[in-house]
C-alpha cells in the first residue's frame, strides 16, 4: 500500500469532539521552538557536543519508568533537565493518590534512579485537579 | 578591686586576627589574563539572551570590563532520512538542529577574579546550554629575548685587512 501524503508524526487526528487534548499534544513538532518548548533539555544535540544517543536512551527509559511508577496519574509529559551531573525531572500529576503515598513514590523514584544512573536525581512533582484542556478534538 | 578580677582571666590583649578560612593569601604574583572569551551555545535564543543579560550584569557588579558581546550567526545541522522503514525511497523526512551562539569577551582580569567570575557564571548555567572558555595569558618576555642579540655579543676588535 502506498504511503499517505500527510505526515502523521506526533499529531492528534481530528475526531468527534470528545477527546481532550492538552497544549503539548495539540501542537505538531514543527512548532517546537516557536509555540512549544523542549521536553528534554541537554547539551547532546548542540554543534560540537557529544552524548546525544545516551541522553535519548536515558530519556526514553525515564519516561517509561515514570509512566509505570505513577500509573494513570501523569497529567502531561514530564520535562527532563540536566544541569551538570544533576538530573531534574519535573512532572505534573493528578490528585488520585493521597500525599503521603506520593511522597513515598517520589523518594522511591529518586533513590532508584540515582542508583541506576549514578548521578543525583531530583523529582519535582506538582498536582493539578485535572488535565488542562487546550482543545477537544 | 573588682575591675582587676574580671579582666584577669579574659584574653583581652592577646586576640588573634580573625582569618576567613575561605580566603587564602599567597605571595606569588598572580597570572594576568589579557582576554577571557566565553562562548555560549544553545538551542533556544531567548535562554541565551537572558543569560547574556545575567553574565553582563555579574561582570559589571564585580567591576570587570566587558570588551564586547558578539552574536555569531546560528548553525543549522540538517538530516534527510527515509520516511518509511522498508521501501519508498522517494519519500523522506528532514530534521534540523539549530545552535545559537553568544560570545562574551572580558578584558584584563587576574586569575582569582577570573576564577570567581567563572565559578559564579558556570554554577548558574541553564540546562541545555553549553559553554567554552578561552583565556589569553599575559606573560613577561623570557630572559633570552629581552635584549637584541647584537648588543649582548662581546665587542670584536676590527683587524686591519692586509692586502
Amino acid at each position: 500500500t502506498p504511503l499517505s501524503p500527510q505526515t502523521r508524526a506526533a499529531r492528534v487526528r481530528v475526531g468527534k469532539g470528545d477527546k481532550l487534548v492538552t497544549y503539548e499534544q495539540a501542537h505538531p513538532p514543527h512548532y517546537i521552538g516557536h509555540r512549544k518548548g523542549w521536553l528534554s533539555l541537554h547539551t547532546g544535540n548542540l554543534c560540537g557536543e557529544a552524548g546525544a544517543a545516551q541522553r535519548a536512551v536515558e530519556d526514553a527509559f525515564l519516561r517509561r519508568f515514570l509512566h509505570g511508577t505513577f500509573p494513570g496519574l501523569l497529567a502531561d509529559a514530564a520535562v527532563l533537565k540536566r544541569r551538570g551531573n544533576l538530573l531534574v525531572i519535573c512532572a505534573l500529576l493528578g490528585r488520585a493518590l493521597p500525599p503521603h503515598k506520593l511522597y513515598f513514590l517520589q523518594g522511591y523514584a529518586e533513590t532508584l534512579l540515582g542508583h541506576f544512573y549514578k548521578c543525583p536525581v531530583r523529582l519535582e512533582l506538582q498536582t493539578v485537579p485535572a488535565r488542562v484542556p487546550y482543545k477537544y478534538l | 578591686n573588682l575591675m582587676g578580677t574580671r579582666l584577669a582571666g579574659s584574653h583581652v590583649d592577646t586576640q588573634e586576627p580573625k582569618t576567613n578560612p575561605l580566603v587564602c593569601i599567597s605571595d606569588e604574583p598572580e597570572t594576568l589574563y589579557k582576554r577571557l572569551s566565553i562562548l555560549v551555545k544553545g538551542h533556544d535564543k531567548a535562554v541565551l539572551d537572558s543569560y547574556e543579560y545575567f553574565a553582563v550584569l555579574a561582570a559589571k557588579e564585580l567591576g570587570i570590563s566587558v570588551e564586547k558581546v558578539d552574536k555569531p550567526p546560528k548553525t543549522i545541522e540538517r538530516l534527510t532520512l527515509l520516511k518509511s522503514v522498508h521501501i519508498y525511497k522517494k519519500h523522506r523526512v528532514q530534521y534540523e538542529m539549530r545552535t545559537h551562539y553568544m560570545c562574551l569577551e572580558l578584558k584584563y582580569l587576574t586569575s582569582s577574579t577570573a576564577a570567581v567570575y567563572l565559578e559564579y557564571v558556570q554554577r548558574n548555567l541553564p540546562e541545555g546550554v553549553a559553554m567554552e572558555v578561552k583565556k589569553t595569558k599575559i606573560e613577561k618576555i623570557p630572559e633570552h629575548i629581552r635584549k637584541p642579540v647584537w648588543d649582548t655579543l662581546p665587542q670584536v676588535e676590527e683587524t686591519e685587512v692586509k692586502s
